[in-house]
């Protein structure tokens, strides 16, 4: 009522992202209206473009503008090794690290009976196919360390075990870097379940 | 342990509240629905974050009110400390010591609260979820990781059974997820199977004794777990979680029929024997309501021997049901060491003695008189 129907409109935009509550919209709309008319033609158009220029790789399910993903198309890479992961941010987080050079697969998401989601909701047939079609020796599984995480994981690992691949589970266990004393009880134990000797 | 101060706002029948206690006995006195049970619940509520009464929690919000605020001043270990519970239409909060706790086990504990009132005559008689949710509860608040794992099995719980409603309706699906969930079930009902085991072993050593003294030594009571496998209570967690994934796989094709689970902790009972015969079927009415009085002395002691410190005792409307004898040998048992709430209509079915050490607190429409 108090704003012009194209604020309110704006508003209303900016309330459905996540994290923006109606305060945090009603000030980035009047931002937008104080920003240079190019800026506000360029932000619209990388919102646009994100959305149609991006689609998910055929092969591994990652978010990509070129199809198969740079990842995929990436000889130097070694093809034995496939890392599972639920989130397309999750595989951001695993190149970071520059030490894994293998290939990732994307789930999107994780078995949940109760929500509906089965295997064939994520992307688990799309992996039983490539382990047919490609050379592969190990999968690594890196889902969630949640309850549907390690559910996902352990069924994965039965379907791929009559194969002979090897399949392996990331370690849970203590944030490096960190204290002891800050770490939660569950973690703690997860880490003195996996501990090792010296 | 002991609660100083209890202050509402907007709880209940409680506008506003603000009053201190006794450290041994308070008397609430009041008519009927004047506040009485209100005043127990709180404090309740501040051990448990949860009502002993209702699942609902915009009930205990004052009608019309946004929201409702319960505060205590605990003194533990000689430390004395606030608990907060903030309940509104978005939500709970609890606080602890200031601090916001997201969750349920880094909160309760913190206070110790062991409550008899008329519901708990039931525990005997009633239905096994009665005593299922006797057992969470009391474990939960002398062992916090037991709550997390009671959620983990719970949610689990949920996946496999919607796994199993599928399989239901279509039998020729492939059950290497039922297996996975499985597997995950038997790990986590293996976890509460042996803390209860525990449990059972400390309350049966209190509860005992209590029984005989309360029935003129002339009743023994004994306390049987009986769960849905054939196990020892000796048994370690691999060892329960060994005969649980056979007893799974044994009734794999059942469970599929029914769509659902039959088997784990959430199907468990206990069973109470006096003189060896089973109270709930063949017991007097008196007698279960002795065994009950005993178990909730059992936990007082147990709570003790875990702890470090006696709990709160909440005896909400039970003292005038107990005769004489039962009320003077439940009254030197806390004799002293227990901070005790008693509320009554009247004071005519009270001993004297009890009387004359007490505070005294009369309610009337939410309004409290010392």
């Amino acid at each position: 009522m108090y704003y012009p129907e194209p604020i309110s409109k704006l508003i209303d935009s900016f309330t459905k992202l996540p994290g923006i509550g109606p305060k945090t919209a009603v000030r980035l709309a009047f931002f937008v209206l104080n920003m240079k008319e190019d800026d506000v033609l360029e932000f619209a158009n990388s919102l646009v473009n994100a959305k149609r220029e991006l689609t998910h790789c055929s092969t591994c399910g990652h978010i990509t503008d070129q199809d198969p993903c740079s990842i995929c198309q990436d000889t130097s890479r070694d093809q034995s090794i496939i890392c599972v992961v639920q989130d397309p941010k999750d595989v951001i987080a695993m190149e970071k690290m520059k030490e894994f050079h293998g290939k990732y697969h994307v789930l999107h998401g994780a078995i949940s009976p109760m929500d509906g989601i089965g295997p064939e909701d994520i992307n688990v047939p799309d992996l039983i196919n490539r382990l047919k079609d490609e050379e592969v020796e190990e999968l690594i599984l890196a889902t969630n360390p949640n309850i549907e995480g390690e559910a996902t994981a352990m069924y994965i690992s039965r379907l791929v075990k009559p194969s002979g691949i090897r399949t392996t589970r990331i370690a849970h266990g203590l944030p490096v870097g960190g204290d002891l004393e800050y770490a939660d009880e569950v973690t703690l134990s997860k880490a003195l379940e996996g501990r090792r000797d010296l | 342990m002991h609660i100083e101060k209890l202050q509402l706002k907007n709880y209940r029948n409680y506008h506003k509240l603000d009053i201190s206690f006794d450290d041994k006995i308070n008397v609430i006195i009041g008519e009927n629905a004047q506040g009485k049970t209100n005043l127990m619940e709180a404090i309740y509520l501040l051990a448990f974050t949860k009502s002993h009464r209702t699942p609902r929690e915009k009930e205990l919000i004052k009608w019309d009110e946004e929201y409702a605020k319960i505060e205590g001043r605990i003194t533990k270990r000689k430390q004395s400390f606030p608990l907060e519970i903030v309940i509104s239409s978005k939500g709970k909060k609890a606080k602890l010591n200031r601090l916001e706790q997201k969750r349920l086990s880094d909160y309760i504990g913190a206070l110790n609260v062991v409550m008899f009132a008329p519901e708990d005559l039931t525990l005997v008689k009633g239905a096994p979820q009665i005593r299922r949710r006797f057992i969470d509860m009391e474990l939960g608040q002398i062992q916090p990781r037991y709550i997390y794992h009671l959620g983990q099995y719970q949610k689990i719980l949920k996946q496999r059974n919607s796994v199993l409603k599928q399989l239901q309706r279509r039998s020729d699906q492939d059950t290497t997820m039922l297996q996975v969930l499985t597997e995950q079930l038997a790990e986590h009902a293996a976890t509460l199977l042996e803390r209860r085991f525990v449990f059972l072993d400390l309350l049966r050593k209190w509860a005992s004794p209590i029984h005989y003294g309360i029935s003129r030594q002339l009743e023994s009571l004994e306390i049987k777990y009986s769960p849905t496998i054939e196990v020892s209570e000796e048994a370690n967690k691999e060892k329960i979680e060994d005969i649980y994934c056979e007893k799974f796989k044994s009734i794999q094709e059942k469970e599929i029929e029914r769509g659902t689970t039959l088997i784990g902790p959430h199907r468990d009972d206990l069973l109470f024997y006096v003189n060896h015969r089973d109270v709930q079927t063949y017991g007097s009415q008196g007698q279960q309501r002795t065994a009950a009085l005993s178990v909730k002395l059992a936990e007082i002691e147990l709570i003790y021997s875990e702890v470090g410190e006696y709990p709160i005792l909440l005896l909400d409307d039970v003292l005038s049901e107990l005769d004489d004898f039962r009320q003077s040998h439940l009254l030197n048992t806390i004799h002293g060491k227990v901070q005790t709430f008693v509320s009554t209509t009247s004071v005519d079915g009270i001993n004297h003695e009890t009387l004359e050490k007490a505070e005294i607190f009369r309610v009337q429409e939410g309004k409290v008189e010392a």
